[in-house]
Formats: C-alpha cells, sequence, structure tokens
C-alpha cells in the first residue's frame, strides 16, 4: 500500500513568524495537535501541542512573545507520498518517531503519515512503531 | 495478565493549586504529557500539555496566576490496578482513549496504563485501541 493511500492530507500549515500563542489557537480550533512550518513554500519545521507547552511555559517564556521558529522542531523526518507504507514504518522505527511529514515528489507538502494512520491498515505495523518510540505519556 | 504488571506505575502529579507554569515545567522536566491532579493522594483530575497549549495560552490565560483545577479535564477514565488487561484496553476501546488512570480501592492513583504499555504485550491490542482512539476525530 503506498503512503498517500494511508495519510492524512495536510491542508493547514503555520508561518514561522507567527506567535506561539496563535499556533495554539489554531491547533484549538482545527482539533490538531500538530502543524508543519512552511516558509515560502519550504517545510522549515513541525510545532506540536506540546512543544508549545513545555518550550514556551515550560521555560518560562511568554507565548505572545515567542514566535513558532523558537519553539519548533526543525529536524523533520520525511518520505514521499508514493513510497511503500512499510518504507515509512521502517523509518519511523529508525528514528523513533511516530509521524512523518510526507511530500510530494516535486517538496511540496502533502500531508502527515501518523501511528494512527497505521493503526488503520495494521494493528502489528502500528504496535511496532509504538513499541519503537519512546514513551511519553 | 492483570494491569499491574503492566502499567506504569513511576507517576508524576500536581495538586490542584499549583500554577499552569508549574504543570508544564514540571512536564519539560519529566517528559510526561500527562499528570494526574491529586489532593491529598485522590484524583481530581487529569492535565496534559495540550490543555495547557490549547485551554489556556491559545485564549491568553495568566499562566502563573491560573491554576491546575481551571483546565484539568475532571471526568477521568480509571481502571483498578487488579483488573485483567484485556478488560482494560477493551475500555479504553469503548471510550477512544489511549490511557487510563490506574486506581486503586481508595481511589489513590497507583500508575498509568497507556496504549504504549499495551504494545509490550501485544500488537493486536495495542493495535484496536490505537484504531478506536483515532475514530473520535
Amino acid at each position: 500500500m503506498k503512503i498517500n493511500e494511508l495519510m492524512t492530507p495536510g491542508l493547514e500549515s503555520i508561518s514561522p513568524k507567527t506567535t506561539a500563542k496563535e499556533a495554539a489557537r489554531k491547533m484549538h480550533d482545527l482539533h490538531i495537535g500538530s502543524l508543519p512550518v512552511v516558509d515560502d513554500g519550504e517545510l522549515v519545521g513541525i510545532i506540536t501541542d506540546r512543544d508549545i507547552c513545555c518550550r514556551v511555559t515550560g521555560m518560562g517564556r511568554d507565548a505572545v512573545m515567542t514566535s513558532v521558529a523558537d519553539v519548533m522542531g526543525k529536524e523533520v523526518v520525511t518520505c514521499f507520498d508514493d513510497q511503500d507504507v512499510t518504507d515509512a514504518v521502517q523509518l519511523m522505527v529508525d528514528h523513533h518517531i511516530r509521524r512523518l511529514a510526507v511530500l510530494r515528489r516535486d517538496n511540496s507538502m502533502a500531508g502527515f503519515l501518523s501511528v494512527d494512520d497505521l493503526a488503520r491498515n495494521s494493528h502489528e505495523l502500528a504496535s511496532n512503531v509504538l513499541q519503537a518510540t519512546t514513551q511519553v505519556h | 495478565m492483570k494491569v499491574q504488571e503492566l502499567m506504569s506505575s513511576e507517576v508524576e502529579s500536581v495538586t490542584p493549586r499549583a500554577s499552569l507554569r508549574h504543570a508544564a515545567h514540571k512536564m519539560r522536566e519529566t517528559g510526561f504529557g500527562v499528570l494526574p491532579v491529586l489532593d491529598d493522594g485522590r484524583l481530581l483530575g487529569i492535565i496534559t500539555d495540550r490543555d495547557i497549549s490549547c485551554n489556556a495560552i491559545a485564549i491568553g490565560r495568566d499562566l502563573n496566576s491560573t491554576d491546575v483545577q481551571t483546565v484539568m479535564t475532571t471526568d477521568v477514565a480509571t481502571c483498578f490496578s487488579d483488573q485483567e488487561v484485556d478488560d482494560a484496553a477493551r475500555q479504553m476501546s469503548e471510550l477512544h482513549i489511549r490511557r487510563l488512570a490506574v486506581v486503586d480501592h481508595d481511589n489513590c492513583v497507583t500508575g498509568i496504563l497507556s496504549v504504549d504499555d499495551l504494545a509490550r504485550v501485544s500488537g493486536e491490542l495495542a493495535g484496536s485501541v490505537l484504531e478506536a482512539a483515532t475514530l473520535e476525530h
């Protein structure tokens, strides 16, 4: 099965210059836990609700004075939408992560593939990823 | 297998009157994304990194003066430490959630049972809980 048959297509993104507060607002409104950070059409990072909690508030920063660029994760592991799902699983296991950014071959952002998406296709594959990743409750 | 054989018993907690900044700091320090809220050892609620981002930072609450009990979830799903794991997993699936607070028969928290814990013993069990949890969105 190809990644694009299972991924969650991502239409939403955020600019690195946005404030952390606005990013939190957007995640709240959209009922999502992470957003790709896109600058001039290029993927430059990922920001999660946990980043905002722990790297802004948890470090004594002010969410209005802090930009997305200051707290986003800059090392984004990516795959291509026409790759096989098993390639994606291998990438997640190797990097100990639960989510991959999915790119089209022209490097534009196509969406995300998460361990949740895997669970819809194979309980075993999803569970392998869970076991390989560090446990955060 | 009993829940107590599989659950994570290393649990960090906060008090209901602690500030959100304190809770965020604790989440960053310990790596946990969820903290049980305890009053005299009794479970009052649960607070997550997402609650702090989306229910406090997103709407501009003051994180020093807002306390944990203002944004915590009070409707906490629990199981007993001497309950069967299969039973607890079924509970998670039915409620579309990924973790349960584990309590003893005095409602004192003894641990957290998460889908990650399930993955260590059964890929099928963990995968089906994860799949059910994604149906919530």
